[in-house]
């Protein structure tokens, strides 16, 4: 692999900065949330959102992450909008990324769509109930859970170890009933791979939880819909990947039309996140190949967990 | 391609609709964003206006500055700051869309599990754009 010093080093900088910035800055010199900011022009403030963004979307691809898990936590740290519109904006961020990358992901046959749907339908019940509560819930609350939930995050990504191709000795019922197994073509094997699933039941359920978190916090729900599709129901992790992907544009529309009947959605937040993460999303996609994903991937995990910890913070009002 | 191979018909369709539906949903959102900041239309809220009121809680900020929420603004398709909102709303629908394509050709193929599943989602979708359950307008 063709790994330059250079992007690693930078990004190593960018991401340090960042951390160091949400640990000790105190939270007034940035988001200041009971008062107007009012001494600074509206349009610094978009500029530095899709700027922002940008870079966020290239840390975020080349970290393995979706952008919306770190917009949230992120931007709500950063930027002077109110958490319900950060939250609102952080799930059009997540459903223009599952939108856009959906198409070839299914023309391939990576993303399976009898399985999405099959666990979607059950998720974006959950995900509009999430989004209710999330949005009736007092500031301070949503803060902590936040923050305990971003830190959660961060665990995950430090400790789950993902199985390439699970093996299934059998399906189990409800998966036969439903149809859910599939082939795909492995470009790393070149050959055909086959898969099944098992442990449907208790899919189903996780995905009831999932559904219900990424409605309550905006964040897209690649990083517990990957583990579940992959650890619990045994889907080889390309197809893991890729379905998550569709179970996220559904699951996210649903709340995100709860974020919009809440008056919790503004375009002047929305589309410099959209296009400033897109934008990033594309050129982090092409940096792949030359930097260390893996020193970048823990940087993301330190941000995520840096950014959980200014949660809790603010949650306690500190 | 050996990869479309694996593709069924149905998943195919639901791709190709995705492609153009998302792809549009793109040029709208950003379209009507440069109509708004860059004042084309009218607007009944002005970027700066709403600047100064973007740190209060949404159910405080709506009493405060009338920008549009749900579907309120449906009559005033002309107008800068709700031309910007409609593409949003366009975006958050591109997913009913395609899976409203889909639902009868799980039907032409007698998969009568999956015609259900499409929709019964299609209608929690539609359910939520209602604003029925979050008291919506």
């Amino acid at each position: 692999m063709n790994q330059k010093a250079f992007p690693a080093t930078g990004f190593f900088f960018l991401s340090a900065m960042l951390v160091s910035l949400l640990l000790f800055f105190p939270t007034a010199a940035f988001a200041v949330q009971s008062q107007p900011v009012v001494q600074t022009p509206w349009w610094v403030w978009e500029i530095a959102l899709f700027v922002f963004c940008f870079f966020l979307g290239i840390v975020a691809v080349i970290g393995g992450v979706g952008g919306g898990v770190l917009f949230v936590p992120i931007v709500s740290s950063f930027f002077p909008f109110h958490i319900d519109f950060v939250r609102g904006a952080g799930l059009l961020v997540a459903l223009s990324g599952a939108l856009s990358a959906g198409s070839p992901l299914l023309k391939k046959g990576l993303a399976n769509l009898k399985l999405a749907l099959s666990m979607a339908l059950i998720a974006s019940i959950s995900s509009i109930g999430g989004a209710m509560v999330g949005l009736a819930l007092p500031e301070n609350v949503v803060q902590l859970s936040l923050g305990a939930t971003i830190l959660g995050i961060s665990l995950i990504m430090l400790l789950s170890s993902n199985s390439a191709y699970p093996e299934i000795a059998e399906p189990d019922t409800l998966s036969k009933i439903l149809h859910i197994y599939g082939i795909y073509y492995d470009e790393q094997l070149k050959k055909d791979v086959s898969w099944q699933i098992h442990r449907t039941p208790i899919g189903l359920l996780l995905f009831i939880v999932i559904g219900f978190m990424a409605g309550m916090f905006g964040l897209g729900a690649g990083w517990a819909n990957v583990p579940v599709f992959n650890l619990v129901l045994g889907v080889p992790l390309r197809v893991s990947v890729a379905t998550s992907i569709f179970v996220l544009s559904v699951n996210d529309t649903a709340a995100a039309w709860v974020y919009l009947h809440k008056g919790a959605v503004l375009p002047l937040i929305a589309v410099p996140s959209i296009a400033g993460m897109m934008l990033g999303t594309k050129i982090g996609a092409r940096l792949l190949t030359k930097v260390h994903t893996r020193v970048v991937r823990r940087l993301v995990i330190a941000l995520l967990a840096a950014a959980g910890m200014r949660a809790l913070l603010k949650g306690f009002g500190i | 391609m050996k990869e479309q191979l694996h593709a069924n018909k149905v998943q195919l369709t639901y791709a190709t609709v995705l492609s153009w539906t998302s792809s549009l949903g793109m040029i709208f959102i950003v379209a009507g964003y440069l109509v708004y900041v860059f004042q084309l239309l009218p607007s009944a809220v002005s970027p700066a206006e709403i600047a100064t009121q973007w740190h209060l809680r949404a159910s405080e900020f709506h009493k405060v500055v009338p920008v549009p929420s749900g579907w309120d603004w449906v009559s005033q398709l002309g107008r800068g700051d709700v031309l910007s909102y409609a593409s949003i709303v366009y975006l958050s629908s591109v997913t009913m869309i395609c899976l409203a394509v889909i639902i009868p050709l799980f039907f032409k193929e007698k998969d009568h599990i999956y015609t259900i599943i499409a929709a019964l989602q299609v209608l929690v979708l539609v359910f939520a754009a209602t604003g029925i359950i979050s008291g919506g307008h």
